[in-house]
């Protein structure tokens, strides 16, 4: 299905598991491929980091939202410490919703490719879930990143 | 004390539901080290996690061999 990624897309993907390995996580999940395009020099990157969202915000923002979220039931942690997994991550179910909706998304509007743009719109199209409660953890409004991106 | 109740907004629960399936996994990976690196055989990290040996080995001898953890042979 990567055929019709672009270079960019491509790198976003593969970092994505970098990312998600390095935070300890058993999956790539969506925020991964996000946290992923920032470090992309694209033009989506650019319109993210102007936003807000450069990788170093993104990871404050995403470290807010698991806080904010244990907090909700009254659990605090401090960061724990172990050695990584050496395998890659496999993608997790909301890492392959990206990529189908990034596919959806390039199909609707004509565009031969799929690429960092594509995958940044369908990370952030879903209005519940990790990624738009780190936004607004951010202070970051995601219906104003979508229109800019669109533009 | 954890006093686990439910948060007004279930977009807030829901999400805590993830994050506590994402800190029950860190807290395996950090433990199951932490015991390892304290002489623990794999039998008994298995024993008190309530899985089998293969299981707890398949998923961690990997990353703590190449961590260098020196490990028990049972």
């Amino acid at each position: 299905m990567f055929e019709r990624f672009t270079q960019s897309a491509r790198a976003a993907v593969t970092d994505a598991e970098h990312v998600a390995r390095e935070m300890g996580a058993m999956t790539v999940e969506a925020e991964h491929l996000l946290l992923a395009v920032t470090g992309t020099d694209t033009r989506t990157a650019r319109v993210l980091h102007a936003a807000g969202l450069d990788e170093e915000g993104l990871r404050e923002a995403l470290i807010a939202e698991t806080t904010r979220s244990l907090a909700a039931v009254g659990v605090s942690v401090d960061a724990l410490h172990f050695s990584p997994y050496v395998k890659s991550p496999k993608l997790g179910h909301s890492a392959k919703l990206v990529l189908e909706r990034a596919l959806k998304i390039a199909l609707a509007r004509g565009d031969k490719h799929i690429g960092a743009e594509h995958l940044t719109l369908a990370a952030l199209q879903p209005s519940v879930g990790t990624v738009p409660r780190a936004l607004e953890c951010a202070g970051v409004d995601r219906v104003s990143v979508i229109t800019a991106l669109s533009a | 004390m954890i006093d686990i109740s439910s948060p007004a907004d279930p977009a807030d629960g829901l999400a805590a539901v993830v994050a506590l399936r994402r800190l029950a996994e860190q807290l395996e990976a950090a433990e199951v080290e932490r015991a390892m690196r304290a002489g623990w055989s794999w039998p008994e990290v298995a024993e008190a996690l309530g899985v089998t040996r293969q299981a707890v080995h398949k998923k961690h001898a990997k990353r703590l061999i190449a961590a260098g953890v020196q490990l028990r042979r049972r």
